[in-house]
């Protein structure tokens, strides 16, 4: 299992939009994937579910990937913070 | 290493909140004695303290931050002083900045301790509840806001009073078992994430988040709206969580249980559930199975288990020796006239 942390950097947090290309991503892996914040956690793969986050610009989160392709999976879902989602910053 | 789930609590709640819930949630009558604004006054934790070694001087190891009750005791104590030593007594308790005081079993304070509380913008309230009742309701309700809670991946239904937690990789269906069960008549608590808290010893009860509450996703219609859609019959806010039901993949290597129904248990917060494991094939209609597990855990609640009478049945026979070829269910059949 690996964990990552990251930060949400597009100005309007994790919307529908965000969240629904971080569920697209993450469901093309097999790995597990959990987001985290400050302790409330959801499985990454339900859009529900990251939506709940209301996670807003600067907010934290961290990543756990726990499976066979957890390092692409990582790397995949870690770009699409640091591109804030082709959003603005 | 297995992920593990994180558990989570809330820091704080502050006392206008924790009022207002004493009012609407619980029940009790509550009126405020002073004027002093208390939307920055924080409870932190869910014990009380009923104040008696602070009110007679002893203010060492006061455990101020809690939420302090005044009750017969106390205030019988602070009237038989005289006014000054009344004001003193009251005194080492007012210095400490605590969330708020209660006074229970229809007591007063004198004007002049009313106004040392204002002074030292301390909240008090009266309520007519005797002290013990009155904490013991405002401690369940104070463990219930500071309880370690969890977020679990699935859909709680209410299929016949019992509350079924499906669970089960992204993608197997447990959203689309979920509406069809709502389509026969049972009751969505949640989909997606479910928020549980441990209740008391082995009760772990289950929500939505107030975010989301009865919305849903299904793949390839998008989001919907079971209250909007299905009415008030279809939804429950709460509900405890009885039984796991475990979606997977049909997997011809896995035994899966064939007599007992349940096949392992899972702890959540410490509480320990029943699993059922529920191989996913084509044709098999969950949503019924889903009725007869409900049912079933229904009957053995009841001390009726299935599997149990049958083998009792099973053994009864080959007790009774004299070995014979099973005969038909009906000694005799009359004519079928249709």
């Amino acid at each position: 299992m690996i964990t990552r942390e990251v930060t949400v950097t597009n100005r309007a947090g994790l919307h529908t939009r965000p969240a629904s290309m971080i569920v697209r991503t993450a469901s093309q892996f097999d790995a597990d994937f959990y987001i985290e914040k400050d302790g409330y956690e959801i499985n990454g793969k339900s859009i529900i579910g990251v939506m709940t986050l209301a996670a807003e610009q600067d907010a934290k989160l961290k990543l756990h990937f726990d499976g066979e392709d957890e390092e692409e999976a990582a790397t995949a879902i870690e770009e699409l913070f640091e591109s804030g989602f082709g959003e603005v910053k | 290493m297995p992920h593990q789930k994180k558990t989570f609590r809330k820091e704080s709640i502050t006392v206008p909140f924790m009022v207002k819930q004493l009012r609407t949630a619980v029940g009790v009558e509550v009126e405020e004695v002073n004027d002093v604004d208390p939307s920055q006054h924080k409870v932190i934790e869910s014990n009380l303290h009923r104040p008696g070694l602070a009110l007679a001087g002893y203010v060492e190891l006061f455990t101020y931050q809690r939420v302090q009750i005044l009750g017969n005791t106390e205030n019988q104590f602070l009237r038989d002083l005289p006014a000054e030593k009344q004001r003193e007594a009251f005194g080492h308790l007012v210095q400490f900045p605590m969330p708020c005081i209660f006074l229970t079993d229809s007591n007063r304070l004198g004007d002049d301790l009313v106004a040392m509380a204002t002074e030292a913008e301390i909240p008090v309230y009266r309520t007519a509840v005797p002290s013990t009742q009155f904490m013991a309701l405002l401690r369940d309700f104070l463990y219930d806001q500071f309880a370690p809670q969890q977020t679990l991946h699935g859909s709680l239904v209410d299929v016949y009073g019992i509350g079924l937690m499906l669970t089960g990789k992204s993608g197997i269906g447990k959203s689309e078992v979920a509406l069809d069960l709502v389509e026969r008549g049972h009751r969505l608590v949640a989909d997606d994430v479910v928020i549980v808290t441990k209740k008391e010893e082995q009760v772990l009860m289950g929500s939505g988040t107030d975010l989301v509450q009865h919305f849903m996703e299904i793949r390839g219609l998008g989001l919907l709206d079971v209250r909007a859609m299905f009415g008030i019959r279809a939804i429950r806010f709460q509900k405890r969580v009885e039984v796991i039901v475990r979606m997977e993949l049909w997997d011809s290597d896995e035994e899966y249980t064939r007599l007992g129904m349940v096949d392992s248990h899972e702890t959540v917060l410490g509480v320990k559930l029943p699993v059922v494991k529920v191989p996913i094939t084509p044709g098999k209609n969950i949503t019924v199975i889903c009725e007869v597990i409900a049912m079933t855990h229904l009957l053995r609640h009841y001390g009726y288990d299935p599997a149990e009478v049958f083998s009792e049945r099973l053994a009864q026979r080959i007790r009774e020796k004299g070995s014979r070829v099973p005969s038909r269910g009906t000694e005799y059949f009359e004519h079928d006239y249709e």
